[in-house]
């Protein structure tokens, strides 16, 4: 199995991923509803009630920008575990393909996937009032930090769609990672709103530092340690769960 | 060495059940090996130990030659895998399905496409193949999906069970297509539940019954082994009486099959004629007679030992690994 081959054929199941988007209408919509509801939701319902609407919606939207790139990791393991359970993993594992073609075709295609839903909120957020303040190298800087800590967790997901008994059984774990990761962070609410317990865990949550660097990248203002925290726990994250989704993969893919 | 699929004391375990208990298979170049069984009995994981999804606990395989444990890439260039649980991309059309299949063997993209439109026009699938395969009914995926494993035109095509729950006109569209693969020279090993599917394109067929081989042979030999040739009579009146005469003369109580036929099994040649001689005498007019031999299905209830102490509904067969 030559490189090329393998490359070619990464290339092929990453179109067989994102193809759905084009096929069905359906897909693509739910896709793009995600990250438009959210940002009504609570950047301009919540935004609305604190008075200071165009102030709201500065501090909001990065923080409401995480919460739906995170929630969009998913993704990776979901589809993976349903690839294994309807068959279709198998099919590919009975052809001459390089065994690690469906894995790189599904992280390629959920990078590209991510990175058209953080370019989709970004334009929902700038209609609904968002306004980058910062250089375009800043902002990029942002959108690069996003999806680095994204595509981290996107091993995290790959590990369980991996590990799972059922699709259904790994969306529940996600959720289950996932829920204590968003809220339990600064992304939409302050630290001094929380109780002690809440407060130090949103602390220590690289969602947290996420969006505090989103939030300094794009608007403005002090970004401290932030994106380097942020950075670690990015590190940290891939340093433990790509060999893990690896040995999970090896695995099933044998 | 003529043998293209060839297994030994395969056997293969899922914690403390036992799928497979050492079974050997053998299919010659170019010829259909049934693989046939009830629910439950192994098949499946037969096939997938051969097809390089399943590692054997026990034994060995090869296929085109190749060490299925140790040569596994060398398997899956020769391959084709179709199964019951048909393993479509239910996101794309049937189409691409096809189309991908074929960019992953390495074919360029014009001759992917091309392969395909072909396959859709002989798979009579040309009406839905734009349409999502998650839309397709169950026939139209079973269709898809053997067109998808012949996209390689591969020389050895195992099929799980592939007209398992299809109704009798889309079978025998199937049956076409494994008989033309075997007009181009391929070797099929297809299990089935269905005697008469295996009657119909087998070979050999090897009967497998709780992860065991249980007898093998030509269709023709399995029936020979089920017993005798039997002689089937349905009077038009006295069925009482022309009963008891059978029974005077074979010494043997007939047994009573569907719409009143009543059956005994021929041991002397002489017997029908005997047989047709008293009736006449005793003024019997017969609806319905018959010299026959045993169906495949006599022969598969002969063969196959009635698992007594497996419960009802047994799990799927498919593992979970």
């Amino acid at each position: 199995m030559t490189t090329r081959n393998t490359f070619a054929q990464g290339m092929t199941l990453t179109w067989r991923s994102l193809v759905p988007l084009r096929n069905q209408p359906g897909e693509l919509i739910q896709l793009l509803l995600q990250p438009i509801f959210m940002i009504v939701i609570f950047v301009v319902v919540f935004g609305a009630m604190s008075g200071d609407q165009a102030g709201a919606v500065q501090h909001l939207l990065p923080g409401v920008l995480t919460q739906v790139a995170l929630t969009q990791t998913i993704t990776t393991g979901l589809r993976l575990a349903e690839d294994i359970g309807n068959g279709v993993f198998d099919r590919f594992r009975s052809m001459p393909i390089a065994r690690s073609a469906p894995l790189m075709g599904r992280i390629l295609a959920d990078t590209a996937t991510m990175t058209l839903t953080v370019a989709v909120a970004l334009l929902v957020g700038a209609v609904v009032g968002f306004r980058i303040r910062t250089s375009p190298l800043e902002a990029l800087g942002g959108v690069a930090l996003l999806l680095l800590f994204t595509l981290a967790l996107g091993w995290v997901s790959a590990w369980l769609g991996l590990r799972a008994k059922s699709a259904a059984s790994m969306q529940g774990m996600a959720t289950a990672v996932l829920l204590p990761l968003t809220f339990g962070s600064t992304a939409l609410i302050p630290a001094a709103n929380m109780p002690g317990v809440l407060q130090w865990w949103a602390a220590l949550n690289p969602v947290s530092h996420l969006a505090d660097s989103l939030r300094a990248l794009f608007t403005g203002g002090p970004v401290g340690a932030h994106i380097w925290i942020t950075l670690g726990w990015a590190g940290a994250i891939a340093a433990c769960f790509v060999p893990l989704a690896v040995r999970a993969y090896s695995r099933r893919i044998r | 060495m003529t043998n293209t699929i060839e297994a030994e004391g395969l056997v293969k375990r899922y914690g403390d059940k036992t799928a497979l208990d050492g079974v050997d298979l053998a299919a010659r170049a170019g010829s259909v090996l049934g693989v046939l069984g009830p629910n439950g009995a192994g098949k499946t994981t037969a096939v997938r130990i051969l097809a390089t999804l399943v590692v054997p606990d026990g034994g060995s395989a090869r296929v085109g030659g190749h060490d299925v444990r140790k040569e596994p890439a060398k398997v899956r260039e020769l391959i084709g895998l179709t199964g019951q649980y048909a393993s479509v991309d239910e996101k794309l059309t049937g189409r691409q399905n096809l189309v991908m299949i074929g960019r992953l063997l390495g074919m360029p993209r014009a001759g992917a496409r091309a392969k395909a439109a072909g396959l859709i026009d002989r798979f009579g699938l040309s009406d839905a193949a734009d349409r999502a395969a998650g839309t397709y009914s169950g026939g139209m995926r079973r269709r898809l999906d053997l067109a998808v494993s012949l996209v390689g035109e591969p020389s050895i095509i195992f099929m799980d069970e592939p007209t398992t729950g299809l109704d009798p006109q889309v079978r025998a569209e199937l049956w076409d297509v494994v008989r033309e693969q075997i007009a181009r020279g391929a070797t099929v090993l297809l299990t089935t539940q269905y005697l008469e599917e295996a009657d119909q394109l087998a070979d050999e067929i090897v009967l497998i019954d709780r992860g065991k081989v249980s007898a093998k042979g030509t269709s023709d030999q399995l029936k020979a082994r089920a017993g005798d040739r039997r002689l089937e009579i349905r009077p038009e009146h006295d069925a009482e009486k022309a009963e008891r005469i059978l029974a005077e003369i074979t010494g043997l109580s007939p047994h009573h099959g569907e719409h009143g036929l009543i059956s005994v099994p021929v041991l002397d040649p002489a017997l029908p004629s005997a047989v047709f001689r008293r009736l006449d005498d005793a003024g019997i007019v017969l609806a319905e007679h018959a010299l026959r031999r045993p169906t495949l299905d006599e022969a598969f209830l002969a063969l196959v030992s009635t698992p007594a102490e497996a419960p009802a509904g047994s799990p799927a067969e498919r593992p979970s690994a």
